[in-house]
């Protein structure tokens, strides 16, 4: 039986050198330190953190998440303990070695250039994610991510702010995926990370109310990730940013297809819950698919979609 | 031992799946690898067995009340024991598994109950489904302070459990709405005329005083009467929260409750034990 052969695992993402293509998305791995029981931390490329602003949010009154077919809706409303706190207190607790890409939002153009400036230089932030959508806060009313204009605008506030690899994380309730990814190149972006939950609503036919406190939530799992898959493809032939491709992977399988697609790197998200050892086995599954099929490096993945045949 | 553990991942092989009495069902699994728990913790279940192929709805595993763990025999894993109705899609899944499937568990979770303090007369109060979160408590608690179990349910035959408190010997009261069983009426009103009777002897099972500590499971609304019932007589009262839950160790943010004073804590990490005071009960859903 002869030994697997070596596979080249690391990427580079936009600037960020990561030591495999394996993220996971901001919102559903706390600050680091929850998972550490599950599985070693260096086992995977990093981990995009909780999305901080300026001060401390306590979010959305419950219910704030309602499972739905294959998926489930969340309106946490971005509780965090504020930049400050991340900084003086989450940083610290987060094991030597394990890059951390810190999530930027805020209700202003302001906010989030405060909360770019902050995390510029600390130790262990390798660059920045900019969270431009949130379905579900009511304050800040449309998603920086839905209007090109102030998406523009955002992007641009950012890019001056910090000297950081930026990325900026997608909304996919648009009309052209496309459009928004173009914007941020024209920005100057480092990268894309795409997508985020996707607008969507749950209700109680018995109670006749909606499920969630704050009526709409974000929608993520398995369920979107289709949509999700085709707006990677989509901006892959948009714009020659380096895209991080997110929405319902799950397993190595998942993940090979956003990186056949475009994707440089991926994020795990829900999965996460109903596994917490998932983003290091698809850390594990991408590198055995790679030597399987015989591509030395995890990178030859990234673009190699066929077309079909005829 | 009594102490929580750090969380483990354990797809464990099911021993036993079988209907209980009543609609409630025990589910038995070696879990290998287990480590030991503190009364009161939970584990994340998977909604039903693991099957070969991969299966995403339903998607979000379901929390469960750790209801006992018996200690390894030679060589062999802990046994751990759930107690649960079906009341769901997941819960259905789980009703068909059978002995040789795999549930995939996470846990010990949560903070548990905490000691008795010295000279503490411990009241426990179980309504419906919350009474698998308080046996392995009341269990504890037993061997260290008196003990009184308040058990209620809508009619004989869905009190979880009664035979294994009976057989643990704890001196329990029990009440049903229909009357079938004990007390015809709620577990609050068993509670109230409990703390109502004048304080005596400290026989384990006799009157309660106001050194009592009421903990209690259930329903949301039985555990605010509950509290209002503790907090008028002058006791302490710990009450155990439920809530969905999509991870269960404090990642999600989903399981959010909203405190008296400001903000929220998260049942999982936070809790699901609580002191009654500290909880906005209007705030729950």
């Amino acid at each position: 039986m002869s030994a697997a052969p070596r596979v080249d695992a690391a990427v580079n993402l936009g600037g960020i050198s990561l030591r495999n293509a394996v993220l996971t998305a901001s919102g559903t791995f706390g600050y680091g330190a929850e998972f550490a029981p599950f599985f070693d931390l260096h086992s995977i490329g990093g981990f995009v953190a909780k999305s901080l602003t300026v001060e401390p949010r306590h979010g959305n009154a419950p219910p704030r998440i309602v499972e739905t077919p294959a998926g489930m809706l969340n309106s946490i409303g971005l509780e965090n303990v504020g930049v400050d706190a991340f900084i003086r207190e989450k940083l610290p607790a987060i094991p030597d070695g394990v890059p951390v890409i810190a999530s930027c939002f805020g209700t202003e153009v302001d906010e989030y250039a405060e909360v770019c400036k902050r995390l510029t230089g600390v130790p262990k932030v390798v660059g920045l994610e900019i969270n431009a959508s949130c379905p579900h806060v009511k304050s800040g009313g449309i998603e920086f991510g839905q209007d090109a204009r102030l998406l523009g605008s955002l992007v641009r506030a950012a890019r001056r702010a910090s000297g950081l690899p930026l990325l900026v994380k997608l909304s996919p309730n648009v009309t052209s995926i496309s459009e928004m990814a173009r914007v941020c190149e024209g920005e100057g972006a480092s990268g894309i990370s795409l997508i985020n939950a996707v607008l969507a609503l749950e209700v109680d036919a018995f109670a006749r109310r909606p499920v969630l406190r704050n009526t709409l939530g974000g929608l993520s799992g398995p369920a979107i990730r289709p949509i999700a898959l085709r707006m990677v493809w989509e901006a892959r032939r948009a714009v020659r940013l380096p895209i991080c491709g997110i929405g319902g992977i799950a397993t190595a399988e998942d993940a090979v297809k956003f990186l056949l697609c475009g994707a440089t790197a991926v994020q795990v998200g829900t999965a996460n819950y109903l596994n917490p050892m998932a983003a290091s086995e698809v850390a594990q599954g991408i590198a055995a698919y790679a030597a399987e099929h015989g591509f030395e490096r995890v990178s030859d993945l990234v673009g190699a979609l066929e077309s079909p045949p005829g | 031992m009594n102490e929580p553990t750090t969380a483990i991942r354990a797809d464990a092989e099911i021993v036993e799946n079988r209907a209980d009495g009543g609609s409630t069902w025990r589910l038995r699994l070696r879990v290998d690898g287990w480590r030991g728990y503190r009364a009161g913790q939970f584990a994340m279940l998977s909604p039903g067995p693991l099957t070969g192929a991969l299966r995403w709805d339903p998607l979000l595993p379901r929390p469960m009340a750790i209801y006992r763990v018996s200690a390894p025999q030679a060589g062999d894993a802990a046994q751990l024991e759930v107690l649960y109705k079906v009341v769901g899609r997941g819960t259905a899944l789980l009703a068909g598994a059978r002995p040789g499937d795999r549930v995939r568990l996470v846990g010990p979770l949560g903070n548990g109950f905490p000691e008795p303090a010295d000279g503490e007369r411990v009241i426990v109060v179980g309504g419906g489904t919350g009474i698998a979160s308080l046996f392995a408590f009341a269990c504890h608690a037993a061997a260290r302070a008196p003990v009184l179990g308040l058990l209620g349910a809508s009619t004989a035959g869905e009190i979880m459990g009664l035979e294994d408190f009976r057989d643990r010997g704890i001196p329990l009261r029990t009440s049903t709405e229909d009357g079938s069983e004990g007390t015809r009426g709620r577990v609050t009103d068993l509670l109230e005329a409990a703390l109502a009777e004048p304080a005596t002897s400290r026989t384990a099972g006799g009157p309660a005083s106001a050194r009592a500590t009421v903990y209690a499971c259930g329903p949301t609304a039985m555990m605010r009467r509950c509290a209002e019932i503790a907090a008028a007589r002058g006791s302490r009262c710990l009450v155990s929260l439920e809530n969905h839950m999509a991870c269960g160790f404090g990642v999600c943010l989903g399981c959010a409750a909203p405190l008296a004073k400001e903000g929220f804590a998260l049942v999982c990490r936070d809790g699901p034990v609580f002191d009654a005071s500290s909880i906005d009960w209007a705030g729950l859903p």
